[in-house]
């Protein structure tokens, strides 16, 4: 029987292409046992240590520059890492660090103290994200090569947590300095290193970047000259997948072995009995906050007004209606867990409570405010939807609030000019300790939100208690600290000003097969600890 | 003919200038802080922080200024530095813009192929059922949103049937080939690495197919209407009449005429694909130039935003000229200049 031609062509081809297959599925397989694929959605700013600030970068900076003090399993704990050991002065003002005599960077250099100092004044000089962590520091010392000493300008209990913080950590300076960084004082107008760090790396970590495109993916390969127990994975690869259905595609499919932003969502989609999916608690939360000082508010924001807007809110209802019940309630802007937050009062709806207090403001007819927010979808909650909910419960009040979605960019140029009437935003922690929480939310009137509420505009809701308790708070420990924050998370939810809707629930997500996957209050995820079984 | 197309080109450089010019302005007038992607919202108010981004990114200058600054660098060749990224936005480009390439062609071979095969199969069998299947097939292609089916053959063909690769240009677990083209298919053909072409290969049809079924239907259908004119012509009759087989009369009589005005679509949509497959790009997590352009907007990311429009622009001059020479090339009734 003859063939015809085309059919015979279309044959040949056909097994060449299972051939190849074949071939390939082949070859892939034996390349999974050394290679961790994380499907997650990046928002790289900088891949510098002395500039990076992002969840991502928190992940690739304690995989890759380590910090002086770990963070346990326990998100509590603090425990070595490139320090050995550390003195505390009683007063909180001192910190001595003894750096481990085996810590290696990796090209096989010893870490030694003068490169602490050098990374650490880069990252006050550079003036980047997260110059702040220095703002305690007076000076810092080094007497010999593996000892630091910082002197800090007041007493700060968390400055050790602060060490933990993956922005802290520690690079080669003599390899940074010969790729144009520096540590001077006007290194913010001189440093030119960013573009190298970019394609290079220079840390003590157990991983080392091997190439980065943006967008695209973050390979890292095995650090060979660590100094500690070498990481299971040759290789792990942070590939772009914006949403989070195609990350638990990727997942379900085997082409990602860990997704880090399913929602509850779409993780209860998940079918394969290969993947494992958890619910965690977490330190992230989102909030709403009012601006009494934004110049676009339409009635006064006093006391009473704020006050019955934390009534009118329906908290349960928020949580089942934008995670399905995946998360939790929060008391003040200081997370769930850490200190001073036990034993907090949980916000509750109140609707009688919220008119009695519009009518003794005298506003009980009601009025129209502006909420401006960022159109974003974060850590599962899509704001847009939880925001619709927040206008339904305002309007049982007789509170019209007038949403208006808009990009980041527009969000920070209202927010950073004439300030917001509502606005929704989140936080993550920085590091395990109240007091950044504090810095940030506290009404002291130079914190973050106090400037953005618009205590210059209008300063009376400005707390000056909280300030003290802050100070004291950071020059005590134990059992002092936590009732010190205590009691400043009570002042915190006495200023209305910041109202925590949500503690949304991580999911964590992975293939059956990979080992050691948790939640990390510093690092998101501390890719050392994965292994596959 | 040489100096149409002379003139076409000597006029390109000049047209690009005024198209940085325009998006300079716009997208520095409009609403948003450039600052969002340089500096975080923790520091947002520390003011040494900011004074320090504005100093090091050049916005604490006058807009003019900035104009001149920007155009200086644009002369010498230098598209400045994404704001986002914090690299040259001629590298990340470099890099989005073969990815791009990389599945337009692709979509458009099959986009092309598949149109006019369906519009030929149409034309022929008119009025009966293939037509209406054909005519079907092609509407559905043109009318579901990309993102919808592409996420619904992701899910039947990766996750259900195994028998595709999820997102991506490649396996995770695969490197990239060394770079020639940006493309990984020809790169790693180059390379003589054949894994990695197939894999390369997987990568691409999904995300060619979804893609190339939206073009599929527009070309389809003017296939079917040109093919439809023209076998109405009397010199088919008369090929008809001399004996000639139906195969050589469709292939080599009508199809060859009825493909020129194909030409212009053909061109228009490729030349669109290029910034215009950003779903397609977000769904199958492709890095392309669609993706880039969309997140450079969100972040109000001058250089990016710029670079990308100029890119486009580009795009539609070379597609343009190009088209418009096939289509002289292939109706000699047609001259230009």
């Amino acid at each position: 029987m003859r063939t015809d031609t085309p059919t015979r062509t279309v044959l040949m081809l056909g097994a060449a292409v299972v051939a190849a297959n074949a071939a390939w599925a082949g070859q892939v397989r034996a390349a999974e046992g050394d290679t961790l694929v994380i499907a997650r959605d990046m928002d790289v700013d900088s891949l510098d240590p002395g500039r990076a600030w992002c969840d991502t970068c928190q992940i690739y900076l304690n995989s890759v520059y380590e910090s002086l003090v770990g963070l346990a399993p326990d998100n509590r704990t603090l425990v070595p890492g490139l320090a050995q050991s550390w003195d505390v002065s009683d007063d909180q003002s001192q910190f001595t660090f003894h750096l481990h005599p085996d810590a290696v960077f990796s090209d096989g250099s010893p870490v030694e103290a003068k490169d602490v100092k050098w990374s650490w004044e880069r990252l006050r000089n550079l003036k980047g994200g997260a110059s702040f962590f220095m703002d305690p520091v007076q000076s810092i010392e080094t007497p010999d090569d593996k000892t630091v000493v910082v002197t800090l300008e007041a007493p700060n209990s968390e400055f050790l947590g602060i060490m933990n913080a993956p922005y802290t950590g520690v690079a080669n300076s003599d390899v940074a300095i010969e790729q144009g960084a520096n540590a001077d004082p006007d290194a913010d107008a001189t440093d030119a290193a960013e573009p190298w760090f970019l394609e290079n790396s220079a840390g003590s970590g157990p991983f080392v970047l091997e190439t980065y495109r943006p967008n695209d993916e973050l390979r890292l390969t095995r650090n060979e000259s660590y100094w500690r127990d070498q990481p299971a994975f040759a290789e792990v690869v942070i590939r772009q997948t914006k949403d989070a259905v195609s990350q638990a595609q990727m997942l379900e499919s085997g082409a990602a072995d860990i997704a880090m932003q399913v929602d509850p969502d779409t993780a209860k989609s998940i079918s394969s009995d290969e993947v494992t999916v958890e619910m965690v608690p977490s330190f992230n939360f989102v909030y709403v906050a009012l601006s009494p000082g934004a110049t676009g508010n339409q009635v006064p924001l006093t006391p009473p007004v704020r006050e019955a807007f934390g009534y009118a809110l329906d908290y349960e209802g928020i949580i089942d209606f934008t995670l399905g019940g995946e998360g939790d309630l929060q008391a003040s802007p200081i997370p769930n867990g850490f200190p001073g937050t036990e034993g907090l009062p949980l916000p509750a709806q109140d609707i009688e409570k919220a008119k009695a207090l519009l009518a003794e403001a005298g506003v009980g007819d009601g009025f129209a405010i502006d909420a401006i927010y960022p159109n974003v979808n974060v850590y599962g909650v899509d704001f847009s939807t939880m925001m619709q909910k927040v206008q339904q419960d305002l309007a049982k009040v007789g509170i019209e609030a007038n949403l208006q979605p808009v990009t980041f960019s527009v969000w920070r140029d209202h927010i950073g000019g004439d300030g917001i009437p509502l606005t929704a935003v989140y936080y993550a922690p920085d590091y395990f300790g109240s007091g950044q929480y504090a810095q940030y939310f506290a009404m002291t009137g130079d914190s973050g939100w106090s400037k953005r509420a618009g205590t210059d505009r209008d300063p009376s809701f400005i707390n000056s208690t909280e300030a003290e308790l802050l100070a004291a708070a950071l020059a005590s420990g134990g059992e002092e600290q936590e009732k010190l924050y205590h009691e400043l998370g009570l002042e915190m939810i006495k200023d209305r000003i910041i109202f925590p809707l949500v503690s949304p629930k991580l999911v964590l997500a992975y293939r059956d097969d990979i080992k050691g996957v948790r939640y990390s209050a510093c690092c998101n995820l501390p890719l050392a600890e994965l292994s596959r079984e | 003919m040489f100096r149409h197309v002379v003139r076409r080109l000597i006029a390109m450089p000049l047209l690009l200038l005024g198209v940085a010019s325009v998006a300079f302005l716009l997208s520095h007038l409009t609403r948003g802080d450039p600052l969002a992607s340089i500096v975080p919202e923790r520091q947002m108010s520390n003011p040494a922080v900011v004074e320090a981004a504005k100093r090091r990114w050049g916005l604490d200058r006058s807009l003019p200024e900035q104009y001149v600054v920007y155009l200086r660098n644009l002369l010498a060749g230098d598209l400045g530095t994404s704001f986002r990224t914090k690299r040259a936005v001629a590298t990340d480009i470099g890099e989005r813009l073969p990815a791009t390439l990389e599945l337009v062609l692709a979509a458009m071979l099959v986009g092309t192929f598949s149109g006019i095969l369906l519009g030929v199969v149409a034309a022929h069998f008119r009025n009966r059922s293939l037509d209406h299947g054909a005519r079907l097939f092609a509407l559905i292609g043109s009318s579901i949103p990309v993102f919808w089916s592409g996420l619904i053959l992701l899910f039947v063909f990766s996750v259900v049937l195994g028998w595709l690769p999820g997102p991506g240009r490649l396996d995770a677990r695969t490197a990239a080939p060394p770079f020639v083209t940006g493309m990984y298919t020809i790169d790693s053909l180059l390379a003589g690495d054949l894994r990695t072409f197939v894999d390369a290969l997987y990568h691409l049809v999904l995300p060619a197919f979804v893609l190339g079924w939206a073009v599929m239907g527009i070309i389809s259908r003017l296939v079917r209407a040109s093919m439809l004119d023209v076998l109405s012509q009397e010199y088919i009759l008369t090929a008809r009449a001399k004996g000639a087989g139906e195969r050589r009369v469709l292939l080599n009589h009508a199809l060859r005429n009825a493909l020129i005005p194909t030409l212009t679509i053909v061109g228009f949509s490729f030349a669109y694909l290029i910034t215009g497959a950003v779903l397609t790009e977000t769904v199958f997590t492709w890095p392309g130039i669609g993706s880039y352009a969309v997140d450079s907007a969100r972040s109000l990311d001058y250089p990016a935003i710029i670079g990308v429009t100029i890119v486009g622009a580009a795009a539609f001059l070379i597609a343009n000229l190009v088209t418009d020479l096939a289509y002289a090339f292939a109706n000699p009734r047609i001259r230009l200049g």
